[in-house]
């Protein structure tokens, strides 16, 4: 069920029918059920995973918060670390692993592939049971003793498959204190949920058609122009195509009374890499921070530990999204800007002052980032290559982008700059009946006008 | 009523509001750019849409020019005949037929075409409708899950149709789709939408150039003088013999139209006939208009009758109505060889000039001495 089909908005109307038809205590089993029954219809051979890694990291944190000696503790986090890693390192990275080993030995690619099938979600809902689990060690976070309360917090199907990583103290204070969504809310959710539509059909959908196109045929495609459109085009389609889902799965959280964090602050506006993952999946980038970079000293000791901290938060922020030497480019590439610019900046606070000097930076910024979508979307270290060739070297050709695909991709920017400036989104939010409902009936008209309809183009990040 | 909540009475009723506001908001701007004549009217002519809108249109205008001797042929690719051939035999015909025929159109986009073709169900002496056969042999598991119908007949379908129009598909899927279609037409014309955004410059020319030339472009249209000649069917294996140097779309037509094995008869057809047939029929109950059924010749060399058992005819049990006629079935049986066919299924040009002169004669045949209200050319 894609959020982006019919079904899914059934399913959803139901959903929201039986969760505010039922008495409260009855409401989270509810939500639960919606929940596995959502991840079912995917594929319900992984249920099973799910409830197992759910028991395991619910009595981990029961465990941690009954033992009585660090050691034990140590234990109990190692244990439960495990676990999570060893299924996301079994289904995620063992062919990986089994194809380069393959390699180092001389024997076929394929000598020691398993025929594994990568469970949705796996690698979001993994990075929540950590993160819940090493704050109930650190003592931030109080052991969850209710399994239905620490079942749905794994599981709930708003963020589910695609994040955003929601930390354990933000769900759980809204759903031990549940308060029913105010108007404001119900707003924000709608205009959210019908916003994230458009930027999932009608751009990311539209730019997916471009990427696919230069992506598919490079050789047919040659030239500078068409190389860097390729590449912008999928820049735009990963960006509308995840921060659609994400705008729907925290309209629909507010629609049930759940507060998720901002996962995107319109990201190719940043004026920095720095800026850039201050904006970008920022649920993914505070959890690599507060999980990995800090606890690898961060940057408290000396700048070239900085430096290797920073590379290696990125590298295994890169080795997360996939299991391919191209994320692990992707992960240093992003690493290695980061720690330039640490460089340069040293310890000094980023501007993001609009000044004139602030277009030049973001425009630097851009193009850094498509860059980095060369290893990010392209099959393998040779292609990207390829296209890194055509970028730079390549002779003249023209744009792929249609005129009406530019078009929309500069009302993107000009929407972009304007929230940027003025905050329309909040604005539109709380505007008088006819504004509000005006604004939404744009939006769906311009889905209708230029969603991708029937297509079944997945989400990007549902493969991660 | 407490101050607080009144306040969140009335944002509830601003929700309430904004809601109903987005969701006319959208079918209003659907409906003015699609509903009315503004898009329309910059639709590619080549597609679909634009095919079926040029024909309803040519022939709408056409209907001003002529009296009341007017019959109007509707049906698919193999209803092919020419005015051109008649006009030059320059005999003074008795009745003056229009074609309204589009290939790939079926009963459903018909009935459509003739409700906006003739709104009062009046203008016509005769419809004559060409068929491959009286009888429903179902071809394929789902007659009535022909997308194409969508698209053939999008600016026609009214709101009141949705529901009716949708229903008429079996897929679940494709209910959704025509659902979906017919109501917020936007989703249908998309493709072509974005077609034109692309180049709005060149389609403006071509949509015009259309204007002025389609008429006369159908009117003097010459089929291809392909022959299959020597084409030989053996029935009993469906062994086929080509005529040397047939290409793939003869070799195509031929087994797919002649030389296959019978699919199982569900009548599925009758059933999509009868409903869409009978609509038509319905349309023009008690109208003076007759509804003439023509079976067309059915291929350079015809199927054998005993090759399927066809237990079901919706045409047949039509005929019993009043203004409902059977054209002899095997009036066009003459036309039945090789060599005037161009490919397994349509005529080529000879047949096309003997058909349409056999054609002129049977519609003449059936209705009789005109009333010879002159045309107003």
């Amino acid at each position: 069920m894609l959020f982006n089909t019919p079904q899914f908005f059934l399913f959803l109307a139901v959903v929201l029918v039986l969760f505010y038809a039922s008495p409260r205590p009855l409401r989270k089993h509810i939500l639960l059920a919606a929940s596995y029954f959502f991840y079912a219809s995917w594929n319900y051979k992984f249920v099973p995973l799910l409830l197992s890694l759910t028991v395991i990291d619910y009595s981990a944190g029961v465990w941690l918060e009954k033992a009585h000696t660090s050691a034990r503790k140590k234990a109990v986090l190692i244990l439960s670390l495990s676990a999570n890693l060893g299924f996301l390192g079994f289904f995620k990275y063992f062919n990986f692993l089994a194809g380069n080993l393959a390699l180092a030995l001389d024997k076929p690619p394929d000598a020691f592939f398993r025929d594994i099938v990568l469970p949705l979600g796996i690698s979001f809902h993994t990075f929540q049971s950590i993160s819940y689990v090493v704050d109930v060690y650190r003592g931030e976070q109080q052991a969850i003793r209710n399994p239905i309360d620490y079942a749905l917090y794994i599981c709930f199907f708003p963020q589910l498959v695609a994040g955003p990583i929601v930390r354990a103290r933000d769900f759980f204070r809204d759903l031990f204190h549940w308060q029913r969504p105010t108007q404001a809310d119900v707003s924000r959710g709608i205009l959210l949920m019908a916003i994230g539509l458009a930027k999932k059909m009608a751009f990311a959908d539209q730019f997916a058609k471009i990427a696919n196109t230069y992506f598919g045929n490079i050789q047919g495609n040659p030239g500078m122009l068409a190389a860097w459109s390729g590449v912008v085009a999928f820049g735009l389609q990963i960006y509308f195509d995840f921060s659609g889902y994400t705008d729907m799965a925290i309209g629909m959280a507010k629609l049930l009374g759940f507060h998720f964090p901002v996962n995107f602050r319109r990201p190719y506006l940043a004026s920095s890499i720095t800026d850039f993952w201050r904006r970008w999946h920022i649920s993914l980038s505070s959890w690599l921070r507060d999980y990995l970079y800090i606890p690898l000293g961060g940057s408290r000791h000396g700048k070239w530990k900085t430096y290797r901290n920073l590379i290696l938060t990125m590298l295994l922020g890169g080795l997360w999204h996939g299991a391919s030497w191209n994320f692990m480019i992707w992960g240093l590439y992003h690493g290695a800007l980061l720690a330039v610019e640490r460089g340069f900046r040293g310890n000094r606070a980023i501007h993001e002052q609009w000044d004139w000097l602030y277009p030049f930076k973001a425009v630097l910024t851009f193009a850094l980032v498509m860059i980095g979508w060369v290893f990010f979307r392209a099959a393998d270290l040779r292609q990207s290559g390829q296209v890194l060739g055509q970028m730079f070297h390549g002779g003249s050709s023209h744009s792929l982008f249609l005129h009406w695909q530019r078009d929309l991709a500069v009302l993107a920017l000009i929407l972009a700059i304007g929230e940027e400036r003025l905050e329309w989104f909040d604005r539109l939010a709380d505007s008088p009946a006819l504004v509000y409902g005006s604004a939404l009936a744009l939006v769906f008209f311009l889905t209708e006008l230029f969603g991708v309809m029937d297509a079944s183009i997945p989400f990007i990040y549902f493969q991660f | 009523m407490t101050a607080s909540s009144k306040i969140a009475s009335s944002k509830s009723r601003r929700l309430v509001l904004a809601c109903i506001l987005a969701f006319a908001g959208l079918f209003g701007l659907d409906a003015l750019l699609f509903r009315t004549n503004i898009y329309p009217s910059v639709l590619e002519p080549e597609s679909t849409t634009g095919q079926f809108e040029l024909i309803l249109r040519r022939e709408q205008q056409a209907q001003a020019h002529y009296g009341n001797n007017l019959v109007v042929t509707i049906g698919n690719s193999r209803f092919a005949w020419s005015a051109k051939v008649l006009d030059d035999l320059g005999q003074k015909a008795a009745y003056t037929l229009r074609d309204a025929g589009l290939a790939g159109t079926d009963p459903r986009a018909w009935y459509y075409m003739l409700r906006d073709l003739d709104p009062t169900a009046r203008r016509y002496r005769a419809i004559a409708i060409g068929v491959d056969d009286y009888d429903d042999e179902d071809r394929g598991p789902h007659p009535e899950d022909d997308i194409r119908n969508l698209h053939y007949a999008i600016a026609r379908l009214r709101l009141s149709d949705v529901i009716e129009f949708s229903a008429s598909f079996s897929s679940p899927a494709l209910r959704w789709q025509t659902f979906r279609g017919a109501l917020l037409k936007g989703t249908v014309y998309q493709t072509d939408f974005l077609a034109f955004l692309a180049h709005p410059g060149p389609r403006r020319a071509l949509v015009q150039l259309y204007r002025q030339q389609a008429g006369d472009w159908a009117y003097t249209y010459v089929e291809s003088s392909h022959s299959m000649e020597g084409l030989k069917i053996d029935w009993a294996t469906l062994g086929v013999t080509l005529p040397p140097g047939a290409d793939q779309n003869q070799r195509d037509t031929v087994n797919s139209f002649l030389a296959h094995q019978p699919d199982e008869q569900t009548g599925k057809l009758y059933a999509f006939h009868r409903a869409w047939f009978g609509r038509i029929l319905d349309r023009y109950r008690g109208s003076p208009t007759k509804i003439i059924f023509l079976r067309l010749a059915r291929g350079p060399i015809p199927r054998p009758e005993n090759l399927v058992r066809k237990p079901f005819s919706s045409i047949r049990e039509f005929a019993s109505r009043p203004n409902v006629v059977l054209a002899g079935e095997h009036a066009f049986d003459s036309l039945e060889h090789p060599e005037f066919y161009r490919d397994g299924m349509h005529l080529n040009r000879a047949g096309v000039e003997a058909f349409s002169v056999m054609l002129a004669e049977e519609i003449s045949r059936i209705l009789g001495p005109s009333e010879q209200t002159p045309d107003r050319m």
